[in-house]
């Protein structure tokens, strides 16, 4: 079988050196094993297709490979699984101001894609900390959300047209860039976030839209996490916010040590909140701060006086995962209502404290769009495999926690492999049955990133 | 023992600028301003001698337009007590600063002027010099250390290839490098404060010194643009671009 992908890659588009297989045959997660037999570099989506029909005649496997950024394993090829990289299609197509569309192949970096908008006058506002490496197609098929939804929404709101190679090897062009299109089922947004599960992404009308105005970045600090919630429905009823984001104390002390950072206030508080508006809002940002300090719901807080500023106040919290990496922590990245988030993290924190008194629990997230990134930290005398194991031991109790309150079990990191036995605490049976369906019809001898999702 | 700030309003330094079409300087419409850095790292050290007990007033003051009132209210934020305002329209120079400066310092009579030793708009370093020779006060530039004990001053300096260690009696004028502090941000309770601190504001005539440029701009050229990076397919392949093209190796 290797002989026909030779016949379909030229030697410089297919590795099979140790050194390649390892890199592209993982993301961002250090946690499973890494064995695919092969990475392949298509250029265009008629290879793309060529091989879609060679799996599927052969009985190869595929993993669609983006940026390797992801937190899930989504991307990580375990069991001798040709790795589909997209990195050799990432050129921008086109650009259609009127229309407000970037046509992209599925390999353009995240952040080639901003750079090239603000050449053009315009504006994609997907941002995370990884955008320097992650890919279009890998936002996409995790539905990727960051720092801006709370003023931006997730990946999802931006994507104009969309055209997917399926497990079939079927090309569809869905809803070709259009605004209004009321024609049935759209078959875009069930690519959207379906994680290389029923098809490749291979190209992609992107919407833009304008520059924001010049923003302003304060960091809060907050003696307890209820007055955080406060804090952001009363800026949210004076001015519009671009981004609200928190991280807890510990979370402060690695980011600062590991980055070098100056600390954002005199004191230490339990909770900070960062959150970022409109310069021409500072006014009225400003009058929101004295209100929330008169009601006691903030101790303290820092305003940037310059964009330099407000760039190594970002630092503060774009930086923390990064810092974390080096004490292997265990990711869980959940979603609840916002209104449940106070006494939801209550709970949490006490189960986690009477289940594991000996493990550091550092929180952050996007408090603003109800999502909290709960890391848990290794401690030194245990080795990998037993800390993960015992994280995931206690997962079905937080698990149970997030289903009663209706949320979610993976608010932006998707479920790849990491969450993929927890799937049932977010998805309904009925709903797991039509989701298995659906993958049946697109993907039927399961070639598509098998084992991932479902 | 008071301490007396210059600040310079600046462009601020993650705003990528543009050359005005005529060549007659940078285009500032609509660009985000701030406190000089060098500036800020000033104001910080007379906060930190003040709150040491060192010193027992800091005023900031700037020289410019009406619009430098705002970086005065972030200095007062940061900790300074008050702040005085030489207000002109003029495309003021360091020469100009620094005669205007001389006719405060007449008034205030400040025992430390501590400047930034440069600003990253001019990139000049020549006001805090400049003042000291008007003046005739003993100078310690580029300081990355600073004590004050028994009325002199005691400088550790940025010197090439080294440090170097001075001591001076007061009054005495130092300018600041990068390794001298860390600023603090501007705490939200502070700046709410700084709204009813005192500001004064002067006309360089009310202070009697003429502040007229000197110096006359031909042209403001920006800096080339640098060739796009290529990549090279194999290693033969750069070793021959290195040996041939860019001529780097032998
Ligand atoms: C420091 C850091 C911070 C992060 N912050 C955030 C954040 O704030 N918000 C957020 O949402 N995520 C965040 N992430 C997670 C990650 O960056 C995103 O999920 C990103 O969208 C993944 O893109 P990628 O190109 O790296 O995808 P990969 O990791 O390569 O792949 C992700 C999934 O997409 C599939 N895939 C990739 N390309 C294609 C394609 N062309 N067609 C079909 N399927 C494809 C893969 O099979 C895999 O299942 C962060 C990650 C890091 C390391």
């Amino acid at each position: 079988m290797s002989e026909s992908l030779d016949k379909l890659f030229s030697p410089t588009r297919i590795k099979r050196d140790a050194d390649a297989l390892a890199t592209w045959g993982c993301d961002w997660t250090r946690s499973f094993p890494v064995a695919p037999s092969a990475v392949v570099f298509p250029e265009t989506i008629e290879e793309v297709q060529a091989l879609v029909v060679l799996a599927n005649a052969e009985g190869l496997q595929l993993v669609p490979s983006g940026g390797r950024t992801g937190l899930s394993g989504g991307a990580v090829a375990s069991h001798g699984e040709v790795v589909v990289s997209f990195d050799r299609m990432n050129r921008i197509i086109g650009f259609a101001p009127a229309d407000r569309l970037v046509t992209c192949q599925a390999g353009v970096v995240t952040q080639t894609l901003q750079e090239f908008a603000e050449r053009q006058g315009y504006f994609y506002p997907v941002d995370f900390a990884s955008s320097g490496s992650s890919q279009l197609g890998g936002n996409i098929a995790t539905n990727a959300g960051g720092i801006r939804v709370i003023r931006y929404g997730m990946t999802r709101n931006w994507i104009a047209g969309l055209t997917v190679v399926t497990g079939t090897g079927e090309i569809l062009d869905c809803n070709q860039g259009l605004v209004k299109n009321a024609t049935g089922y759209d078959l875009r947004h069930l690519f959207i976030g379906s994680e290389g599960t029923l098809g490749f992404i291979v190209e992609a009308d992107v919407r833009l839209t304008r520059i924001p105005e010049p923003q302003r970045v304060m960091v809060l600090g907050f003696e307890e996490f209820r007055g955080i919630l406060k804090v952001l429905s009363h800026f949210q009823s004076r001015i519009e916010l671009s981004a609200f984001e928190f991280f807890s104390e510990l979370a402060l002390q690695k980011v600062t040590a590991h980055r070098k950072l100056q600390r954002p206030l005199a004191k230490s508080s339990p909770f900070y909140a960062l959150l970022e508006f409109d310069a021409s809002a500072v006014a009225d940002a400003s009058a929101a701060f004295e209100h929330t300090l008169g009601e006691g719901w903030v101790t303290d807080g820092v305003l940037s006086q310059s964009d330099a500023q407000a760039a190594s106040l970002w630092q503060l919290r774009e930086g923390i995962s990064e810092s974390l990496a080096p004490c292997s922590p265990y990711k869980n990245d959940l979603s609840v209502r916002i209104t449940e988030m106070p006494e939801f993290l209550d709970v949490v924190d006490e189960l986690m404290r009477a289940s594991y008194p000996d493990f550091e629990l550092v929180w952050y997230g996007h408090i603003g769009d109800g999502n909290l990134h709960l890391n848990i930290l290794k401690p030194d005398d245990l080795s990998i495999e037993e800390f993960y194991g015992r994280c995931r031991e206690i997962n079905p109790r937080l698990f149970e926690l997030v289903q009663e309150r209706r949320g979610s079990i993976s608010a932006e990191h998707g479920v790849g492999l990491l969450k993929k036995e927890f799937l049932e605490y977010s998805r309904s049976p009925a709903e797991l049955e039509i989701m298995r369906a659906l993958k049946s019809v697109l993907d039927p001898n399961g070639i598509m990133n098998p084992g991932k999702l479902l | 023992m008071k301490v007396l700030v210059p600040v310079k309003r600046v462009v601020d330094a993650n705003v990528k600028i543009r050359v005005k079409p005529d060549k007659s300087g940078v285009d500032l419409t609509n660009v985000k301003m701030t406190v000089n850095p060098f500036c800020e790292i000033a104001i910080e050290e007379a906060v930190r001698m003040k709150e040491a007990g060192t010193a027992t007033e800091v005023v900031a003051v700037a020289v410019g337009v009406s619009a430098c009132q705002e970086q005065l209210r972030t200095c007062l934020a940061l900790g300074a007590d008050r702040a005085v305002l030489i207000e002109t329209d003029v495309d003021i120079q360091p020469l100009g600063v620094a005669t205007a400066l001389k006719a405060l310092q007449e008034k205030e009579q400040a025992d430390i002027i501590l400047f930034g030793k440069q600003s990253i708009d001019g990139d000049n370093g020549q006001t805090g010099q400049m003042f000291a020779a008007l003046t005739g006060m003993p100078q310690g530039t580029f300081a990355s250390e600073v004590t004050i004990e028994n009325g002199k001053a005691y400088v550790t300096r940025e010197v090439d290839g080294g440090l170097q260690k001075i001591s001076t009696s007061l009054p005495v004028v130092i300018t600041t490098d990068l390794r001298l502090n860390e600023p603090r941000y501007a705490s939200l309770p502070n700046i709410m404060k700084a709204k009813k601190k005192q500001m004064d504001i002067f006309t360089p005539e009310e202070l009697g010194v003429d502040v007229t440029p000197t110096l006359e701009v031909l042209s403001v050229e920006p800096p080339p643009v640098r060739a796009a990076g290529i990549k090279v397919e194999s290693v033969e392949e750069l070793v021959d671009k290195l040996k041939n093209e860019a001529k780097v190796i032998p």
